[in-house]
């Protein structure tokens, strides 16, 4: 027992530590808060967003703040046109020459002083054009042995299509004009892009300081000569840069300040790898709606945890959080102190779709019981939708939640947009929403009747082979209100459990499916894709001329009024036919320090941020 | 060399199934083939033409083979992840971050394990034993993502919380002063009346302890100061001494002591030289200047066997520079809760470090990333101390049991030579094994516990190669600590041979 004397002699060492500590000290006072702390999942990688390892959410977040542009969604979908930035407008639309121009408006500045010209508008068509890289020898861009120079992901949209020649510039070197060879639906969606590219130039002549203003002015000419005459040798320089110099993931003052060169409200000055990004207001910001001067840190946070990231919201660590929308990780967050949380939506919608045909040019056959060729096929497409417990589902599995979530009663546009009331309205969903659901599967079980007389609510006898996503709890459960809820209508649903659903889509061993659409942009011709006989998400082999006539005609240049008319009408063909109902938008979930005011979520990127010169303390 | 020859092989064929399970395991464009974006078209093709995808996976092992290989000319290519960057950039990166985070938790948990495991062997079956034993296997079955979530909500959230108003309830002060003499008690033991007594000498003394703390508001501005100090040094010298050479070598207690009042002597100049040089470089200085007075001091007490009191002497100073080390971090305390950037909220979550401080402040940044340590170690060494504390106890009591422990008391040695030099150092030869290849485990990184914690290190590369099927990050991930793990078993069998006689390497043949 020798132990005893030294644990003795340590215990009494600790009392004497307390007794002969003193000093005493205020409460600390926390100052007004001026930075905001955002979460993001996954790591930054790139200031360029363009390419298609760089493309992610992280990164196209953190450009936002740090690049302002012609235009941007807000929190409705609807696309606002930045004024303050400049202006843009169809200058001849006809059927096969349609122009585009879009002025920088005088005086806007790159935050190295370097004033914002027509000059900063060319870089899209390099980017963009497929033509054009073929034609400046910088590789083909469908060809995988020739791949382009620039490492661009934007090559093979509308704008690639139907981009013809270079962008004209102006005299007074303000405004860009683009041409097309057919009227572009959603054309303010097909701007030129704003790049600083006398940043660029510097960078592929190894520049570590920022330019002096006359070498930015050479520089700007410079790049602007090499695109219009097609130079490939310089071009392949600058596609150097482009592809390679942004790519960075630790930033501090020895970081070349060329890369850092924005017209946004925020600047990058520093970022740990895997870690952090932090950013500081642009003093020359002249570029985009003003800054409430509120916040002079905006701190871009990694956490691929979403309990982490919830515990660090709750410790003060984050102001604003978006993630794990559970039932349960809703209720954690609303009980915690100090912080908001709403409920929201994502730009996902999920949707019920039934089968008509086998896919335009498959050699499979569908001869299940809602084929268009079988003459029972659409009454029971009708019933089948009738019954199916939309209302059901969305009080029991998003409602937790997100509580303000409702049935959307339009798959072309949602709830949240100025449009829906209308178009909801005038496409003929009131059919599968009179009522309440006993009624309507009462009315579904009277139709099933007619093709199946021993049909009844405890005897469902139309088969019907659902396929259900795996693995996925929410969407288990939507199958397990489903089935039961659908027997009652005389349906028997065998829901089949799939991984790799979504390569499966096009089996005609399905007669139903439901999972979701997440578009990016809203475009009238947005869900054209989904319903076309030829288009490339038809999954469900629908093929109706009427219905393939009415969304052609939302491929032409029109007023939003008369887009609306033609959306509804086609919308109320596809009703009719009883081809799909959207179900719900998923729901997202945004926590934020409660003394952190005007944040509000938005479904289309970039979320959270798209309003961040409103934030304030 | 044969030994060399088997392992590489080793490597090599496990490394060509692995690359292959991994390959004909997921379809890494599967995300991208139904996407409905339109530039999924031109991903894909960037994507086939980067990572090889058109290559047969047999084939495509020996791309990645003929990178590796590069080793040896010294440009070792691990190729490009899936998002483009350069797999050995980020290993770089993950590296040091795994490093950090583990290591300080597997050396907590060995110290601490063996420690446990000492005493619990000393006091088998005894009642501290058996709740030991309960409360290590708990650990032990506890899951680290739960764990991990618990500690954030009562030691970082509520913590800091309390921190505001840091005012102890008297019904905590109660709670937390019975538990530590329940320990104690159990830990040092005796008759009844002696653990009674124990018991109420501890739970009083740490009731008033924690009253006077919270009286003064000690948790808002910690700090030990000199008097303190040099209390914990005398402590210090009493506790080393009986450890190492037992309180009846009176040169080495006097030597200790001496160190104590060296401390408590040289508090100012110490805290001069911090403050007005705050390197690295000068703590380990200082720390360097104590070992050698440590070694002078007990040479000048040491009349006959030098050595042991010597490395008393430089222990002493050893844990004296600690706390005093402890003592400065707690003066940085204060002003580092009053930044902006901490705000009054000092143990975080998440994170190697906060990017909002200030890092030019040598004690600010240490600070701030031990407090960022603090919870990944706490949670590493709950969960995995067990395995040791079980393991020093089934070992030291088996050496116990030996002819050689039972002819050293017949020799009449204490109880505590019999103990530190005779058994517990024969305990060390099988725990040298099982700590080397820990080590080697630690390059493989803490999965979970980084996921949690928001630590990117080699562990969340392997999960995120995991769920993107990012063959070359895998592989990599892979290769580095299997190649670690393998030279670590090579390693243990060497040491095992140095520290034991009784075996050879290569014997038996």
């Amino acid at each position: 027992m020798k132990l005893r004397s030294s644990k003795r002699a340590l215990v009494a060492a600790v009392a004497v530590a307390g007794l002969a500590t003193t000093g005493l000290l205020s409460p600390v006072h926390a100052a007004t808060r001026s930075t905001v702390v955002v979460h993001e999942t996954n790591a930054f990688t790139s200031l360029n967003t363009g390419t298609p390892d760089t493309n992610l959410t992280t990164n196209t977040d953190i450009t936002y703040l740090t690049g302002a542009g012609f235009n941007y969604y807000d929190d409705k979908k609807a696309l606002i046109a930045n004024t303050t930035f400049g202006s843009y407008k169809v200058t001849k639309n006809k059927s096969n020459d349609f122009q585009t121009t879009w002025t920088v408006a005088p005086g806007r500045v790159w935050s190295d002083g370097t004033p914002i010209t027509a000059d900063d508008l060319m870089l899209g068509i390099v980017l963009n054009s497929s033509k054009y890289s073929i034609k400046a020898g910088l590789g083909d861009p469908n060809d995988e042995k020739n791949p382009p120079a620039f490492n661009s992901i934007s090559y093979g949209g509308t704008f690639d299509n139907h981009v013809i020649g270079l962008p004209v510039m102006s005299a007074d070197h303000q405004s860009v004009t683009l041409k097309f060879d057919a009227p572009l639906p959603n054309w303010d969606l097909y701007g030129p892009g704003v790049s600083p590219v006398h940043t660029i130039v510097a960078l592929a002549n190894g520049k570590t300081s920022l330019l002096s203003a006359a070498d930015a002015k050479a520089a700007k000419a410079a790049f602007t000569k090499a695109v219009t005459s097609y130079d490939t040798a310089t071009l392949k320089k600058y596609a150097k840069v482009w592809n390679e110099a942004y790519n960075i993931t630790k930033i501090d003052s020895s970081t070349n300040p060329n890369i850092l060169v924005g017209n946004g409200g925020f600047l990058v000055t520093s970022a740990v790898t895997d870690q952090s990004v932090t950013l500081k207001p642009n003093p020359k910001y002249n570029s985009g709606p003003k800054l409430s001067g509120g916040i002079d840190t905006v701190v871009f946070r990694f956490i691929a945890d979403g309990t982490a990231a919830s515990q660090a919201l709750s410790n003060g660590e984050i102001d604003l959080y978006q993630g794990q929308a559970t039932a349960d990780a809703v209720a954690q967050l609303k009980a915690m102190k100090g912080v908001t949380t709403v409920g929201g939506t994502s730009s996902c919608y999920e949707h019920i779709d039934l089968r008509t045909a086998a896919v335009q040019g498959s050699k499979d056959v569908y001869s299940g019981v809602f084929a268009a060729s079988s003459a029972a096929g659409k009454d029971l497409r009708t019933a089948f939708l009738l019954a199916y417990p939309r209302e059901e589902i969305v009080t029991k599995i998003v409602q937790p939640v997100n509580s303000n979530a409702v049935v959307p009663n339009s798959t072309f546009v949602m709830p949240n947009q100025s449009n829906y009331g209308y178009i909801s309205g005038a496409n003929g969903s009131s059919f599968y929403t009179a009522g309440t659901q006993a009624q309507r599967t009462a009315k579904a079980l009277a139709i099933v009747k007619k093709y199946y007389p021993t049909a009844s609510s405890s005897n469902p006898v139309v088969p019907v082979k659902l396929e259900v996503p795996s693995p996925n709890a929410r969407r288990a459960a939507e199958a397990a209100l489903v089935v039961p809820a659908l027997a009652k209508a005389g349906f028997k649903v065998d829901a089949a459990a799939t991984t790799g659903w979504s390569g499966k889509l096009d089996n005609t061993e399905w007669d139903a499916e439901f999972y979701a659409w997440c578009p990016s942009a809203v475009l009238q011709t947005g869900t054209n894709d989904n319903f076309l006989a030829s288009g490339g998400n038809n999954h469900m082999g629908w093929n109706f001329p009427a219905l393939d006539s009415a969304l052609r005609k939302l491929e032409s240049v029109k007023s939003d009024a008369v887009v609306d008319q033609y959306t509804a009408a086609a919308e109320h063909i596809v009703n009719d036919n009883a081809l799909t109902l959207a179900i719900f938008q998923h729901p997202a979930v945004t926590s934020y320090n409660s003394t952190l005011k005007n944040v509000k979520p938005a479904p289309l990127s970039p979320t959270l941020v798209w309003n961040y010169w409103e934030w304030t303390y | 060399m044969r030994r060399l020859g088997i392992l590489l092989v080793i490597l090599f064929g496990s490394s060509f199934i692995l690359f292959n399970l991994a390959a004909i395991s997921g379809d890494p464009l599967e995300g991208l083939r139904t996407s409905s974006e339109p530039s999924a078209k031109q991903q894909i093709i960037t994507l086939t033409r980067e990572l090889h995808l058109n290559v047969p996976p047999p084939a495509r092992y020996f791309i990645w083979l003929r990178g590796i290989l590069g080793l040896f000319v010294g440009k070792i290519d691990f190729g490009n992840a899936r998002n483009g960057q350069a797999v050995s950039g980020l290993v770089q990166h993950a590296i040091p971050v795994t490093i950090r985070l583990v290591t300080m938790a597997t050396v907590v948990a060995i110290v601490l394990g063996i420690t446990i495991g000492i005493v619990t062997a000393l006091r088998q079956y005894s009642r501290f034993d058996y709740a030991m034993t309960f409360v290590s296997f708990l650990l032990y079955s506890l899951p680290v993502f739960w764990v991990a979530v618990l500690l954030k909500q009562f030691l970082a959230i509520r913590f800091n919380t309390f921190l505001a108003n840091p005012t102890v309830p008297l019904g905590w002060i109660i709670a937390y002063s019975s538990l530590s003499g329940i320990f104690w008690a159990g830990v040092i033991s005796g008759n009844r009346k002696r653990v009674f007594q124990l018991f109420g000498i501890v739970a009083v003394g740490t009731g008033v302890l924690l009253e006077i703390l919270s009286a003064t508001k000690w948790f808002a501005d910690p700090g030990l100061g000199p008097v303190v100090l040099f209390a914990a040094g005398v402590g210090a010298a009493f506790g080393v001494t009986q450890v190492s050479v037992g309180l009846n070598n009176k040169p080495a207690l006097k030597a200790s002591l001496t160190m104590a009042v060296l401390g408590l002597i040289t508090y100012y100049p110490t805290q001069f030289a911090f403050k007005h040089s705050p390197h690295l470089t000068t703590i380990l200085g200082l720390l360097a200047i104590t070992l050698a007075l440590g070694a002078g001091v007990g040479r000048f007490f040491a009349k006959v066997d030098q050595g042991p009191i010597i490395r008393t002497a430089m222990l002493t100073g050893f844990v004296i520079s600690l706390i005093t080390l402890l003592d400065k971090l707690m003066q940085t305390w204060a002003p580092y809760m009053a930044t902006d950037a901490i705000n009054g909220r000092p143990v975080p979550t998440i994170g190697q470090a906060n990017s909002l401080l200030d890092q030019s402040d040598f004690w600010m940044s240490t600070l701030d990333t031990l407090m960022h340590l603090v919870l990944p170690t706490i949670a590493l060494t709950l969960i995995s101390f067990a395995g040791y504390v079980r393991f020093t106890r089934g070992t030291l009591l088996e050496v116990l049991n030996a002819d050689y422990i039972r002819t050293a008391r017949a020799k009449g040695l204490t109880e505590r030579t019999v103990i530190m030099r005779h058994a517990f150092r024969n305990t060390l030869i099988p725990l040298t094994t099982i700590i080397v290849v820990d080590f080697a485990g630690i390059i493989g990184g803490a999965i979970i516990t980084e996921s949690v914690f928001g630590w990117v290190g080699m562990g969340t590369l392997f999960r995120q190669a995991i769920s993107s099927f990012d063959l070359n990050l895998l592989m990599a991930v892979f290769f580095i600590t299997a190649s670690l793990s393998v030279l670590a078993n090579l390693l243990a069998d060497l040491l095992y041979s140095a520290l034991d006689p009784r075996i050879r390497v290569g014997a038996g043949k």
